[in-house]
Order: structure tokens, then C-alpha cells, then sequence
């Protein structure tokens, strides 16, 4: 036998293929017909909205904040994913939606739109989501769309997602240009950073209407939260480790159901 | 049904079927490949549904990986430093260096059987065939090349167009397809025809010399425990005793977990090929094999880190000698000679 590599055509990889063309063909085929036969399709979505804020004021480029602990910064850079959203009806049935990843940044007014489609009709009391990238999707190889690492989310010198980025300065920072620098990643062993959420707000998919759901994300919970940050200590963190996941710790909180 | 009605149906199902074919996977009329790979070989890591082995594919892939555009002035490639006649290690080279001079601070690791790795680089930072070329092609002392630049030079590039929409039906760029390409063309870097595999096989008229078989007797007591057959590597990160550089100032796969356990932990290399990839260890500090025996014979740095089955080894001037004449079977003379990896022509 001779066991030098050899290209074969593979009639059973084909088939295989094809099966999957197909399946995807098929699912083409029935949201075509969903959009057809009336606006189910359509009504069956939801929509998020983010609004960037900072200490309860709206998040501006260059703009002056405080920390609790009374450091002065400002924010240059905003960016984290969102995935995995589920939501829990009125019953307290919770209905995952498949997996999705968004990469929601402050410099794109069109990331801070989420649409998500294939919740049933019905009444609605909460809804849930991860920050950040599941570990599978950590580990699943080359992707696009949200998930491409053109966007300068994913750590090439020790693979994975950065979950979520804040760039800035402070004159408290002892680094370069006084600087604040906080890559937050890792999704395996003891330093995982997918931070869960979960938020109450009722609302009701019906025929013909998109609800929409306003959330907020406040920047100022990153430094303020369970696990004070300072500046002059901690003005950057770019690995998988303890500082990061005291930050996605205290991240985890940084949104809230927007008051209307 | 009218037949005005049947030909919208149809004319509408053709869409569907574009809109169901476009970006992702393999193109229409591609020729999917399939790697013939011997039957006593565990099932390999990489997911092959997810990426497809077409002809087309694997000829992007091939073509990305001599084109020196992939580096930031147009002068490394990445078989500038994988070359095929070294396994794909750098010959004669201890450490990788990159555009403009610049080094790095690690030796070039062989290619070949990586479908079957579950991480790459010498500390396992990268976690996926995929992904793995992203770090040198970005890494400032390599390729130093960002990806959005990259992309935008392959877009505006004629031979590309041709190339990505054989591969995938369309002359779309991304970097899925083109980290996808990539790994087609690694993944068929198949090394299992050595000496060694004759001998094992069973084949008429190959067998052992004396000294071979008393070097692989040595080999299976002494090495076989870390660089485990058929892969000659179990794919571990150990520490084999190699003293810490404070040149390099490298501890391995500790600055990857910040875990003082992984102090100078590095990937066990795969012994095939290893009389063609000179130099030796993550630094390439030792240029001969006979180095490495002595490193182990009495070279060896103390510490807890260091694997149990490395410490105190002893190994005889006659068990080095018989080793080296074992591991010159594990050359694979037919994989640095195929003419499927060979250098290509890079136009223009």
C-alpha cells in the first residue's frame, strides 16, 4: 500500500454537501414562504437598542468622567460582542434563540441596533444575554461577519475574543501618554470572562409590530463596581488574568432597562 | 399550474440556491478532495465539514503560502521561513526572522500531520489550524502585515480574483476564505512514508539495521513516552529539562497561562523529519542531534517543573549513536520531495 497523500474525488463527501445544501436551501424556502403568507415573519422580531452612557450622562469622545474613586478619564475607544440571547415569558418559559454574536462599538451608531428574530408571540418579562463570545465560538476556527478578526477583536498571540474594549486616558495613568488600556478576554481554565445578564422588562410580540427593547450600557461601571479600579495602579489590562475578570466582574452590571 | 408560474417558481429556486451558495463554502463546479490518509491513524482533529478540501481551495491556499505580499514589504512569505526541504522548519536558521531584519525570539516549527495538533506554536497559544497563520502574518518581528491591509492588497490583485472565485464561486475576499485556503493546503502536508512506516508496514525487503533497531529499542525506553508513535509527539507541553536562556528571557507556556506550573513548557516536537530540521529546540540553540542527546545525558536544569520522565536520563555513547541511526528512518524523503508542495510562481 502505498501511503503517499493522494486526491480522491469523495462521492460520499458530495452527498454530503448536498445534504447540507439543501437543508440550507429548505430553510430559504420556508422564511421566504413566513414572509409570503403574511408578516409572521417579521412580527416574530425584536428590537434592542443600546444607548452609551457614562456616570448617567451620555458617552462622548474626549469628554471628562469621573470614577468613584475620584480619577479623572475620558473614552476614545468602546467596543464589546453581545451573543446568546434568550428571553423569559410572562409563564417563565425561557426561549434561547440560536446562537448570534454582535459586535456592538460607541463609533457606529448602526452596531447600537440589534435585531433578533424567531421569538414567538407572546408576552414577555425579561430578557438575557452574554458579553462576550461563548467558548466554543473561541475555539471553532476562521469566521466572519461580526466574529472576523479585522475588527481587531481577537488576540493572536494567545487565541480568543477580546470580549470587550475600553481605550482611553487618565492623568492618573503611569503608562505611555497617560493611557487606559483594557482588553478584556479569556474563555478558558480559571480565567473565563463571559459575563451573563440578565434584565426585567416586559413586552409583547404581536402580529404586524416590532417591540423594542432600550437598554443603556454605562461605561463608569468598568472602574466602579465590586472591584475598584484605580488608575494609578491599573491603567491597563491586556491578557486573560485577575484584573479582567474583576473588570468583566464589575462590567456585568453595566446595563440597565432605559427609564422612559 | 401555468408554466408562467412553474418558471417563476424555478427562476426564484435558482436564486435561492445563489443566495444559499454565496460566501460561505466551497464555489460551484469546484473538485473536492479527499486525503487519503493510513487506516491505523486516529480520526483528526480538524473539522473538515467546516471547511471543505476542493482542488481550488487548496491551490489558493498553496499560492498564499509562497506570496511574499503576505508580509507588510512584499518580502517574506511564508514559505520563506517553512521550507519544504526542512519539513517546512527554516533550515540552518535558529531563530525566525521576519521583514526589515528583525527576529524573533523562537525557532520556526516543521509542518506536516497538523490536522491532527489541537494547538500550534511552540507554547499551544493558537488554538485552531485556522487561525494560526494570523500570528506571523501580523506579528511585528514576522510579516508584520495587518489583516485590513492585507485584504485590500489581495482584493485589487487580478491573479486573486481568479484563484478566490475558482475556490469559492465568488471573488470575494474575506479572511475566513483566505485563513480557510490556508489551512486546506497545510492540512494536506501529510508526512507518514518514512523508512520507519516501511519497517512498520511490514514491506518486503525493508527492515532494521542492527543499530537501527537497538536506536529504536532506546527510542521506545527512553524517548517513546513523549514523542509517542505514530506521531512521534503526544501533542503535550512539557518541560524537557532545557536550561532557561536569560538571553531569551522564554518561559514558555507560562506567559499563556500565568501559571507558574507551565514554567519553560513547550510543545513536544514531532521527531518525523527531525534529521532534515536542524536547528533544535524552541530557540534553535543546538545545531546537531547529538547536542540534544547530551542535554539529556547530563545537560539537564533541576527544577519542579521539569517532566518525570526526562529527569536523570542517561543516555550511552552507543544508545546515542544507535538513536541517531533510528531517527534517520523518520525521514520521509516522498514529503520533501512532493511535487503538491512545492514552491509556486508567484506573478505579480
Amino acid at each position: 500500500m502505498i501511503l503517499i497523500m493522494k486526491y480522491v474525488n469523495s462521492f460520499c463527501h458530495l452527498q454530503k454537501l448536498f445534504f447540507f445544501n439543501y437543508i440550507r436551501f429548505m430553510n430559504r424556502l420556508l422564511l421566504f414562504l413566513c414572509l409570503l403568507i403574511g408578516h409572521t415573519a417579521v412580527s416574530q422580531s425584536v428590537s434592542i437598542t443600546i444607548t452609551h452612557e457614562v456616570n448617567h450622562q451620555p458617552m462622548r469622545t474626549n469628554k471628562a468622567y469621573y470614577t468613584a474613586q475620584g480619577d479623572t478619564f475620558t473614552i476614545t475607544k468602546f467596543k464589546y460582542y453581545l451573543s446568546n440571547f434568550s428571553f423569559t415569558s410572562e409563564s417563565g418559559e425561557n426561549i434561547k434563540l440560536p446562537p448570534e454574536y454582535f459586535l456592538v462599538s460607541d463609533d457606529s451608531a448602526a452596531s447600537k441596533t440589534i435585531s433578533l428574530t424567531g421569538l414567538p408571540l407572546g408576552r414577555y418579562k425579561a430578557v438575557s444575554f452574554m458579553i462576550g463570545v461563548d467558548s466554543i465560538m473561541n475555539c471553532t476556527g476562521a469566521q466572519s461577519g461580526a466574529l472576523d478578526p479585522i475588527y481587531g477583536m481577537f488576540w493572536t498571540w494567545n487565541s480568543g475574543y477580546i470580549m470587550a474594549k475600553l481605550e482611553g486616558t487618565s492623568p492618573a495613568s503611569h503608562l505611555p501618554g497617560h493611557v487606559l488600556q483594557f482588553h478584556i478576554g479569556g474563555y478558558r481554565g480559571a480565567h473565563q470572562s463571559q459575563r451573563m445578564v440578565q434584565l426585567q422588562t416586559s413586552f409583547v410580540v404581536s402580529t404586524g409590530k416590532t417591540p423594542v427593547v432600550h437598554l443603556v450600557a454605562d461605561a463608569a461601571t468598568w472602574f466602579n463596581g465590586s472591584n475598584p479600579i484605580r488608575f494609578s495602579e491599573t491603567a491597563g489590562f491586556m491578557a486573560p488574568g485577575t484584573i479582567g475578570d474583576r473588570i468583566a466582574d464589575n462590567y456585568s452590571h453595566m446595563f440597565s432597562v432605559k427609564k422612559k | 399550474m401555468n408554466s408562467k408560474t412553474t418558471y417563476v417558481i424555478m427562476a426564484f429556486c435558482l436564486f435561492l440556491v445563489g443566495i444559499s451558495l454565496r460566501g460561505k463554502g466551497p464555489g460551484p463546479g469546484v473538485t473536492y478532495v479527499t486525503l487519503r490518509l493510513p487506516d491505523s491513524l486516529p480520526k483528526p482533529v480538524y473539522d473538515f465539514s467546516k471547511n471543505p478540501l476542493t482542488k481550488e481551495g487548496i491551490a489558493l491556499g498553496r499560492y498564499l503560502f509562497y506570496d511574499p505580499k503576505l508580509s507588510r514589504d512584499s518580502s517574506v512569505s511564508c514559505g520563506f521561513c517553512h521550507q519544504q526541504f526542512a519539513a517546512f522548519g527554516h533550515f540552518d536558521h535558529a531563530l525566525a526572522h521576519g521583514v526589515y531584519g528583525r527576529m524573533g525570539i523562537r525557532s520556526v516549527p516543521t509542518l506536516f500531520n497538523l490536522i491532527w495538533q489541537k494547538d500550534f506554536m511552540w507554547d499551544g497559544a493558537v488554538n485552531h489550524l485556522d487561525i494560526q497563520p494570523m500570528s506571523p502574518i501580523v506579528a511585528e518581528n514576522e510579516m508584520d502585515m495587518p489583516l485590513n491591509e492585507l485584504l485590500d492588497r489581495l482584493k485589487c490583485n487580478e491573479k486573486y480574483q481568479q484563484l478566490f472565485k475558482a475556490a469559492y464561486g465568488t471573488e470575494e475576499v474575506t479572511s475566513e476564505r483566505m485563513f480557510k485556503a490556508l489551512a486546506q493546503f497545510m492540512a494536506t502536508m501529510i508526512s507518514f512514508d518514512s523508512r520507519y512506516d516501511s519497517v512498520k508496514r511490514g514491506e518486503a525487503g525493508v527492515a532494521f539495521t542492527a543499530e537501527e533497531a537497538g536506536g529504536y529499542k532506546t527510542f521506545q525506553q527512553k524517548c517513546a513516552g513523549c514523542h509517542k508513535e505514530p506521531f512521534f509527539t503526544d501533542f503535550s507541553a512539557r518541560n524537557n529539562g532545557l536550561p532557561y536562556s536569560p538571553n531569551m528571557n522564554d518561559m514558555g507556556r507560562m506567559r499563556i497561562t500565568n501559571n507558574t506550573g507551565d514554567y519553560m513548557k513547550f510543545k513536544v516536537p514531532s521527531l518525523r523529519n527531525v534529521m532534515v530540521s536542524a536547528p533544535y529546540m524552541h530557540d534553535g540553540r543546538f545545531f546537531d542531534i547529538f547536542q540534544v542527546f547530551a542535554m539529556y545525558d547530563h545537560g539537564q536544569e533541576k527544577g519542579s517543573t521539569v517532566d518525570p520522565l526526562v529527569r536523570g536520563m542517561q543516555l550511552s555513547a552507543k544508545e546515542q549513536r544507535q538513536l541517531y541511526m533510528f531517527l534517520l528512518t523518520l525521514t520521509d524523503k516522498h514529503f520533501l520531495k512532493n511535487p503538491d508542495f512545492s514552491e509556486v510562481m508567484i506573478a505579480n
